[in-house]
């Protein structure tokens, strides 16, 4: 074909070849059959870094689980005791609810503030983008900056906010040395860095919502609050879904804002399994509790993401 | 919120009563709230930029002066910090890219099952904690003379960010028809030869996508760097910060000087290449295969 071909012109200049699932139906198999070993060729670097960067450390990992090693080198075999020394500690189990508890109000308080953004952002607003782009900035803006200011704002009883409430009559509550606040002040800080990627997936979802299903549903007498419920949430259930198990997943791995803020304290209240398993390893130096913490950690996040994957593609068939 | 379920009033309400006055109003309330919630959310990000303006410690000095910026790049290792963090983060990108875009390709066109296998294993592999894989890649790289090294820390940046890059790709090159490949074949282009010309090269939103995913998953990071960087020759950004911090709590004004050093090529890198960033691309990818 030469090279005037409409199509491959179109291509050219980048015209005409987007729109979801442009390629879909076509897709399937076609590439492999022609050039497999070129195609071969394109995955192995791919191969090659999972294996050395992923899988390798995730076998040394299992490994060093049973063994009571140091940082240094793999000590003697030890079987299962460093996992029966985490399970039975009250530090893991402390460490578990934390994370369970930060992980449920990070994904559900970051949707709920994302979801009702979002909503406001789709409708006419003076100045919608200038917002847009601003209220990204936490999610943008590091989380190491972030912590320091917040750390700024809070972290003694000379802070601004704490002497702002000492103004208006609430006290002088010390947000981070106090257990239950700092709890409070974590999940908070969490909620107010992830909100913006939740904004921006349910915002996604919500352009592809066909506008003329409102006018059908008004016209049938539903209100705003039953449309809400009976069309824009089972329109975006999907896009939500995947988010609910995006941020479950970073909320479960974060580390910076945890400790960041608090170090895992006051008194272990804010300890995650990531900070209890990075303490356990380069501040205790015990390296057999530390990865047997990592590796139960792993071993659950494994299960629950074939399990979603297998979700996710039984829905992607749908 | 339910006032702003209805995109537009519906063609009943326009004829029935006075639409546009009420449209007005509600947009005006709108805007209010958006504004208070957005200064609101913002304080932690003014705060930043505010001390980083103001004089120094123990100066009566008022109004703003770039005093602090001047000062941590002339007193501070802050000049090498940044250094050392764009030459990272920038070559994570580069590698990056390199290797999940021919393997977002394969992933995209090949659809068989160890293609899909592959698939699973990079979904489970983005979705495991960093820290599992920190300490077998610490007794391994301090063999390998890698700890305190930023080839070290850019190694399993790529390796991190590798598995969602990968899916970001897939899912763009999903979006173009192979069609247009096909016409390079009769033409008689390779594989790799459309993959380059065809495929690559109409994916420039595609790869800038990932490149900002991938900048930002490097430029953020804090747990590879506190584990792997010793000296502060070697530290990226939020470790010289971290440290300044802890060395320097009270004076806030260098403290938020190097903040705002950070904080800014990922603020200008969105500002400048926001609409080819897609959140929602990186969800669709998940939900594509």
């Amino acid at each position: 074909m030469p090279s005037h071909s409409p199509a491959l012109s179109r291509a050219r200049r980048g015209v005409g070849v987007s729109g979801p699932g442009a390629g879909r139906p076509l897709a399937r198999n076609r590439g492999l059959r022609r050039g497999g070993l070129t195609l071969f060729a394109l995955i192995l670097p791919s191969i090659v870094l999972l294996l050395l960067i992923n899988a390798y450390p995730l076998v040394y990992a299992a490994r060093q689980s049973l063994h009571q090693g140091s940082l240094i080198a793999a000590g003697d075999f030890v079987g299962l005791d460093n996992y029966t020394r985490v399970l039975t500690s009250t530090a893991f189990w402390k460490a578990t609810r934390f994370t369970l508890l930060f992980t449920v109000v990070g994904v559900f308080g970051s949707w709920l503030v994302g979801l009702g953004l979002a909503l406001l952002l789709k409708s006419r607003v003076p100045g919608r983008g200038t917002f847009k782009v601003l209220l990204l900035l936490p999610w943008v803006v590091p989380i190491v900056v972030s912590s320091t200011a917040w750390n700024y704002l809070l972290a003694t009883p000379d802070s601004p906010l704490p002497r702002l409430f000492t103004a208006v009559g609430w006290g002088n509550p010390l947000f981070l040395a106090d257990p239950t606040l700092a709890v409070v002040t974590v999940c908070l800080f969490k909620v107010w860095a992830s909100f913006p990627f939740m904004m921006l997936m349910t915002s996604a979802a919500l352009t592809s919502v066909d506008g003329t299903v409102y006018e059908a549903a008004s016209m049938d007498g539903a209100n705003r609050w039953q449309q809400f419920t009976g069309i824009t949430l089972p329109l975006i259930a999907r896009s939500t879904y995947i988010s609910w198990i995006l941020m479950t997943i970073f909320s479960v791995n974060d580390f910076p804002t945890i400790y960041l803020l608090t170090g895992g304290g006051p008194v272990d209240a804010t300890t995650s399994l990531v900070v209890l398993a990075y303490r356990t390893v380069f501040q205790n130096f015990q390296t057999g509790p530390g990865v047997a913490i990592a590796f139960l950690m792993t071993a659950t996040l494994v299960v629950v993401s074939v399990l979603l994957y297998r979700q996710i593609r039984k829905s992607a068939v749908e | 919120m339910s006032t702003a379920t209805a995109p537009l009033p519906s063609r009943r309400a326009r004829a029935v009563d006075t639409a546009p006055e009420r449209e007005k109003r509600g947009q005006w309330f709108r805007f209010a709230l958006l504004l208070a919630v957005t200064l609101v959310v913002l304080v932690p990000v003014l705060v930043t930029l505010w001390l980083s303006l103001r004089p120094g410690l123990g100066s009566t000095a008022t109004g703003i002066t770039l005093g602090n910026f001047t000062a941590i790049f002339r007193d501070t290792l802050t000049p090498t910090w940044l250094g050392n963090s764009l030459v990272t983060a920038l070559s994570t990108v580069a590698v990056a890219v390199a290797v999940a875009a021919p393997a977002g390709y394969v992933l995209s066109r090949g659809r068989n099952r160890l293609v899909s296998g592959y698939s699973l294993l990079l979904f489970v592999v983005q979705s495991l904690p960093v820290i599992t894989a920190v300490v077998p890649l610490f007794i391994l790289f301090a063999k390998l003379g890698l700890v305190d090294d930023l080839a070290g820390i850019t190694i399993i940046y790529v390796g991190s960010s590798m598995s969602v890059a990968t899916w970001m790709m897939a899912a763009y090159f999903d979006s173009i028809p192979v069609s247009l490949e096909e016409a390079a074949w009769i033409d008689g282009a390779s594989v790799f030869g459309s993959f380059l010309r065809i495929v690559l090269r109409n994916s420039l939103p595609g790869v800038l996508s990932t490149a900002i995913f991938t900048f930002l998953l490097a430029w953020n990071d804090y747990l590879v760097a506190i584990v792997f960087l010793r000296s502060n020759t070697t530290f990226t950004l939020p470790m010289g910060l971290q440290s300044f911090f802890q060395q320097n709590s009270t004076d806030w004004g260098s403290v938020m000087a190097v903040a705002v050093v950070m904080m800014l090529p990922p603020v200008i890198v969105f500002a400048a290449l926001n609409r080819y960033f897609s959140v929602g691309g990186i969800g669709g990818s998940l939900a594509g295969r």
